[in-house]
């Protein structure tokens, strides 16, 4: 009874809320006017004509995003490496090796693994074109990522741990594919000033196309006569690499198998082990 | 605002009104597996709600992330604690 009460209460407050903003259509929804600044990123994001402003990316987001606004992103993707690096700080010392006391088939039935086999690969297709399309259709780099670690996921509950240790996805390798990620987004933002440095000219960090202060370094736009946007795309590329590698390595230590690492710890300990 | 406009900017209202009352059941519910589900419902009623506001970015990072990741933390957390949620 309490429970429709409450259900009912809160569908009648959502009503008169919207009949409320609805009857002030003027007064409390914003104009459908795009505003000026909206007009000028929408303007520059792919503008050649005037190549001091412009990202060169079709895909107003992911120019605002890497371009426009890319000093906000460098910090957004510290937060959530620093985020990983506290789970993987919560699971220290815990060992994520393949034991030797289980064998044979784990996880689901086979008919559940026959489906799994097939899905993983295209989820992983489907991500790297999130990813490498980023530049020039809805997606980048993080959508890629996050999209890409739906298929260690998916393989974790079905074919269990153990299948993914075995080939080589365990937390070391997956550390070294995040740092790899982390380092290439570095180099990234730091490649105007490198080129500026060797060549004798004045360069931007996170800098794209040329600016007017810095009118002679660009990275280039077009490779081999494809679009890729200068920094974009590999700004998109290695945070895919760091995103897809990031989540796997939380999944792989959230799903450890507790008193498998209770009983190794025992033994550790017994065997003169510190606490 | 034209005659399509209007039918789909209600679709997607609907969608909001049915979002709010899987949220309310996920609060609401003592099994805390079919919480996860009620919850994995309302991201999905998201997800579409940030599609018809043509936010595809959005909806690309939404989908993996509140239909996929999210649920399965809860789960393999439901999984080391307890599934009924005590009074």
């Amino acid at each position: 009874m309490r429970y429709w009460v409450g259900l009912c209460v809160l569908i009648l407050t959502i009503l008169a809320i919207s009949f409320v903003v609805a009857a002030n259509i003027n007064v409390l929804v914003p104009s459908t006017n795009v505003r000026t600044l909206a007009e000028i990123y929408l303007k520059y994001t792919y503008y050649p004509w005037d190549k001091y402003f412009t990202a060169m990316s079709p895909e107003a987001c992911t120019s605002i995003v890497w371009d426009f606004r890319g000093l906000d992103t460098v910090f957004e993707t510290m937060v959530f490496y620093l985020a990983i690096i506290g789970a993987i700080a919560l699971a220290r010392g815990v060992p994520l090796k393949l034991p030797k006391e289980i064998k044979g088939d784990l996880g689901l039935s086979l008919i559940v693994k026959t489906v799994t086999k097939i899905v993983p690969v295209l989820i992983i297709a489907v991500a790297g074109s999130i990813a490498l399309h980023g530049h020039l259709t809805p997606g980048g780099g993080f959508q890629g990522g996050a999209t890409a670690a739906v298929a260690p996921v998916l393989i974790l509950v079905v074919f269990s741990q153990f299948y993914l240790l075995r080939r080589g996805v365990n937390k070391n390798s997956m550390l070294l594919l995040r740092s790899i990620g982390l380092t290439g987004i570095g180099i990234t933002a730091f490649a105007a000033v490198l080129i500026g440095l060797a060549t004798g000219h004045y360069a931007f960090v996170l800098q794209n196309q040329p600016k007017p202060l810095a009118p002679d370094i660009s990275l280039p736009a077009f490779v081999g006569g494809q679009l890729i946007s200068g920094s974009l795309w590999f700004f998109n590329f290695f945070e895919f690499l760091a995103v897809a590698a990031g989540f796997t390595i939380v999944f792989l230590l959230i799903t450890l198998p507790e008193k498998l690492a209770e009983a190794r710890e025992e033994k550790r300990v017994a065997e003169g082990g510190e606490k | 605002m034209s005659y399509g406009e209007a039918v789909l900017l209600g679709i997607t209202a609907l969608a909001a009104i049915f979002s709010t009352i899987a949220t309310y059941m996920a609060i609401m519910e003592r099994d805390l597996l079919k919480a996860v589900i009620f919850s994995a419902i309302q991201s999905t009623i998201y997800a579409f709600i940030y599609y018809m506001l043509m936010a595809p970015d959005i909806d690309l990072v939404y989908i993996p992330v509140a239909v996929g990741l999210y649920p399965a933390v809860i789960i393999a957390l439901i999984k080391k604690t307890t599934r009924e949620e005590k009074p």
